[in-house]
């Protein structure tokens, strides 16, 4: 009798075990799975000038040569069925050995000449038509700064994060007007993309979709982007408060769903983990930052194939200087945007290509679930800057998301 | 030995207790009995049905962007279609209709209907379309209405707009402007006029209908309002920036809103900040936050919202300052009309607290207060001083609703 006790306690334990293993399985490792080591098929002669990544014999994404990587943030509009545009554009540099960092915020207008013989076109077109390999090779061809890793985030995924929190609760500081909102994360009727904007002051809720307009705004405040920035604390405070709340924990698997799809990166978790913990203690002071704006290029209006597109073109000369001292890179920088001295193009426009021709926008996803099961343990039990623990890793992907909507490290400092 | 119970400490407490309580805007509904009501909008609202909670007349508000009304029985009532992003409601003085505004993607109509219901009517529309202008930029022509208040013989709305967004800044006649405001849309919402009977179309409210401008880019204007019983004085809050251009500035305006019909030789300045003739005057200093002033129905007060520090918020009654409007730019009365404010007196304070309302017969104030991480109307029991005139609360804040209730729609009390 007591043997059958003893096989039915075991059989309760296994079940139960099998059962926790599954929910572990089908709530955090499948989707963090789906998020993190994405393998990236590189496009011919995007090599790697250090021929190895440190990482292969360190372990350590923050230990040996300099890493550059790239930040793409797109719309998730439905009317983009074939893929994404890549309206945030930022390369990160990090040198491990100073602890520098710098910033480069690229115009997702910029006119330039897309790898592997895609002809010119724009930044945001290149991830469209290509991917992050594509994107990644374009940024090495065309500046010589080679990308060891990517990050993309759909801004829909920001939108459900917001809407499981709850939304948030603030007090909008005052009238926000907006013409010019780009209208993409819905399903727009409007052809030329923008949405109008009207935001009553004073004390509100806003949901997911509300909060995002709220808080990338560039055209609703006199002081610009100071003016977005106060906006963006207010709803990283709100959204840091509810995620800090003990109660977020029934929420994880829900908030790992949210990222699932709209968070995509080739680092592995413990990477991610580690380059958010250098994030959260940055000296926002001391980060260079670039952004290639009036000050190093100018709008064009471009004839093109398919009509005349409003373009940014670069001033090289200004650029590569920069690029030089940010990277590092001495002589190697360069600026080849395919842009001549006289301001034409000398590299054939790709415009003609229908927007619904990817061209291989698709991502080898690695089958790594097994992997990142066994990683996610090891991510929970290391704690993140400021004592807290990281549940599954779940806290540091979504401030990798933080960081490029908000297009600052700023953003996981709140 | 046993110590005595220092009951007079422990009395003195818990008055302490109660009266902080009261300043925190946490009344306690403990003892409440609030009942669940069927709003028919997909969301729970519950009113509180015990005597604390009691009032007289019709408090109209939305929640979900669904225009409901309590009456003083607490029953809720919806008077709108859940499809329908409706805000702003206002009852005309004479009872007969009620003016709000109908939210859509783009743009929003100003619209009202029997206060019974019944079918709605269009005094501005808002709808427009996308274009590329000759330069090749995205250009539209949708407009935003907001906020509609009535004149006290229910003949006219002033509401907010949008309408002068293509103002020509080109050809201003007063100077040259620079060329951000030649090429940029003058956004702002401003307060107009429209009414009741035959309303031109909008091409002529947005020229003749302008009653108080804003300063390009600032932010625009706010919660306008007639002053009972002064045909010729509207309130309204004024976003702008201070000289510097760096930090906000929010004001109450007081105005006559005939005056840039009336007198178009004046030289107004819509958009340009410290040129030309200002037709608003402004009743509280540059260095406070004030925002979303109510006249009392007396038109004697007004009850507005301050911005304590970046965690509290202030609702506060004021004297009106008398006989300002008339002559708006002359020093002496700039001053003149300041001083009221400082007879302001603090009625409660929380976190948040907003959108005030004044009741029909003056004794209660209802606003919006942030509580269990919702905003619902509170109602706060107020009289004046005899001698003084000061306003001051009586008793304890009492919550009217829970569940939450939308916080950017501005309420209205209607007898």
């Amino acid at each position: 009798m007591w043997a059958r006790v003893g096989v039915s306690i075991l059989l309760a334990i296994l079940v139960l075990a099998a059962s926790a293993g599954y929910y572990y399985y089908a709530n955090f490792a499948a989707p963090v799975s789906n998020i993190t080591g994405q393998t990236v098929t590189r496009v011919h002669d995007d090599n790697n000038p250090n021929q190895v990544r440190d990482t292969a014999s360190t372990g350590n994404i923050l230990s040996g040569r300099r890493i550059n990587i790239l930040l793409l943030g797109s719309d998730t509009d439905e009317k983009f069925q074939g893929g994404y545009l890549a309206q945030t554009d930022i390369v990160v540099t990090i040198d491990p050995t100073t602890k520098s960092v710098g910033m480069l915020s690229i115009p997702r207008d910029t006119w330039l000449n897309a790898a592997d013989g895609k002809g010119m076109m724009k930044l945001d077109q290149v991830y469209f038509y290509g991917g992050p390999a594509l994107s990644e090779a374009t940024i090495h061809q065309d500046f010589g700064i080679y990308i060891d890793y990517y990050a993309w985030v759909g801004l829909n995924g920001f939108i459900k994060v917001i809407n499981t929190a709850g939304g948030v609760d603030i007090d909008v500081l005052h009238p926000i007007t907006d013409d010019l909102y780009p209208d993409d994360t819905g399903n727009s009727r409007n052809a030329y993309a923008y949405k109008r904007l009207y935001l009553a002051p004073g004390p509100q809720h806003l949901d997911g979709p509300t909060a995002l307009e709220y808080v990338r705004s560039r055209h609703a405040d006199l002081v610009g982007d100071f003016g977005r920035s106060a906006r963006q604390q207010q709803v990283l405070n709100q959204l840091k408060t509810k995620l800090n709340n003990p109660d977020i924990i029934g929420k994880l698997s829900e908030l790992a769903q949210d990222l699932n799809g709209y968070v995509k990166t080739d680092m592995q978790l413990t990477d991610v983990f580690k380059l958010m913990n250098l994030a959260r203690t940055v000296d926002q002071n001391k980060i260079n930052r670039l952004i290639l704006d009036t000050n190093y290029s100018r709008v064009e209006n471009l004839q093109t194939p398919s009509g005349t597109q409003s373009v940014v073109v670069l001033n090289c000369d200004k650029v590569r200087q920069k690029i030089a001292q940010m990277f590092n890179l001495g002589d190697n920088a360069v600026c080849n945007t395919g842009i001549g001295s006289s301001g034409t193009p000398t590299v054939t426009s790709v415009s003609q290509l229908s927007l619904s021709s990817n061209l291989s926008g698709e991502v080898n996803v690695n089958n790594n679930t097994w992997q990142t099961a066994k990683q996610l343990p090891k991510i929970s039990t290391m704690s993140l800057n400021g004592g807290s623990k990281d549940l599954f890793g779940i806290r540091s992907l979504l401030d990798l998301m933080l960081l490029v909507v908000f297009e600052s490290p700023a953003a996981l400092q709140t | 030995m046993k110590r005595s119970i220092p009951w007079r400490a422990f009395f003195l407490l818990v008055l302490l207790a109660i009266s902080v309580q009261g300043c925190l805007g946490t009344g306690n509904n403990s003892n409440q009995n609030f009942k669940q009501v069927n709003t028919s909008n997909g969301q729970t609202l519950q009113v509180n049905t015990s005597d604390q909670a009691l009032f007289k007349g019709k408090i109209y508000f939305t929640q979900g962007h669904v225009l409901l009304l309590i009456d003083g029985s607490r029953n809720v009532h919806t008077l709108t279609p859940r499809n329908q992003d409706v805000r702003d409601p206002a009852v005309s003085p004479d009872g007969k209709r009620i003016a709000f505004i109908v939210r859509y993607k783009y743009s929003s109509d100003l619209v009202y209907m029997p206060v019974q219901g019944g079918p709605v009517r269009i005094l501005a529309s808002g709808t427009g379309h996308f274009f590329q202008n000759n330069n090749n930029f995205t250009q539209d022509n949708y407009i935003w209405y907001a906020q509609p208040a009535w004149s006290e013989n229910s003949s006219t709305l002033i509401f907010l707009s949008d309408l002068q967004k293509y103002y020509d800044w080109a050809n201003y006649p007063y100077g040259d402007l620079g060329g951000d405001f030649d090429q940029s849309l003058f956004l702002d919402m401003q307060v107009f006029s429209v009414p009741l009977n035959n309303p031109p179309p909008r091409s002529v409210i947005e020229n003749s209908g302008i009653v108080a401008y804003a300063n390009f880019g600032d932010g625009g204007d706010r919660d306008p309002g007639y002053r009972p019983h002064h045909p010729y004085e509207i309130i309204y809050t004024h976003y702008t920036y201070d000289s510097s251009r760096s930090n906000q500035v929010i004001q109450l305006f007081m105005e006559d809103p005939t005056m840039i019909v009336k007198h178009p030789e004046k030289h107004y300045h819509p958009g340009d900040p410290g040129g030309g003739y200002d037709p608003g005057i402004a009743i509280t200093p540059p260095n406070v936050q004030n925002l979303q002033p109510a006249f009392s129905p007396t038109g004697n007060s007004i009850a507005y919202i301050r911005r304590i520090d970046p965690t509290h918020m202030g609702l506060y009654v004021m004297p009106v300052p008398e006989n300002i409007t008339g002559d708006p730019n002359n020093k002496d009365v700039e001053q003149k009309a300041l001083q009221p404010y400082k007879q302001s007196s603090l009625i409660v304070q929380g976190q948040f607290v907003s959108q005030p309302i004044w009741s029909p017969d003056g004794k209660q104030i209802a606003y919006l207060s942030y509580n269990n991480n919702t905003f619902d109307i509170w109602l706060a029991n107020v009289s004046a001083d005899a001698k003084t005139g000061a306003y001051k609360m009586q008793g304890n804040p009492v919550q009217l609703t829970s569940g939450g209730v939308d916080g950017d729609s501005r309420p209205f009390w209607a007898p």
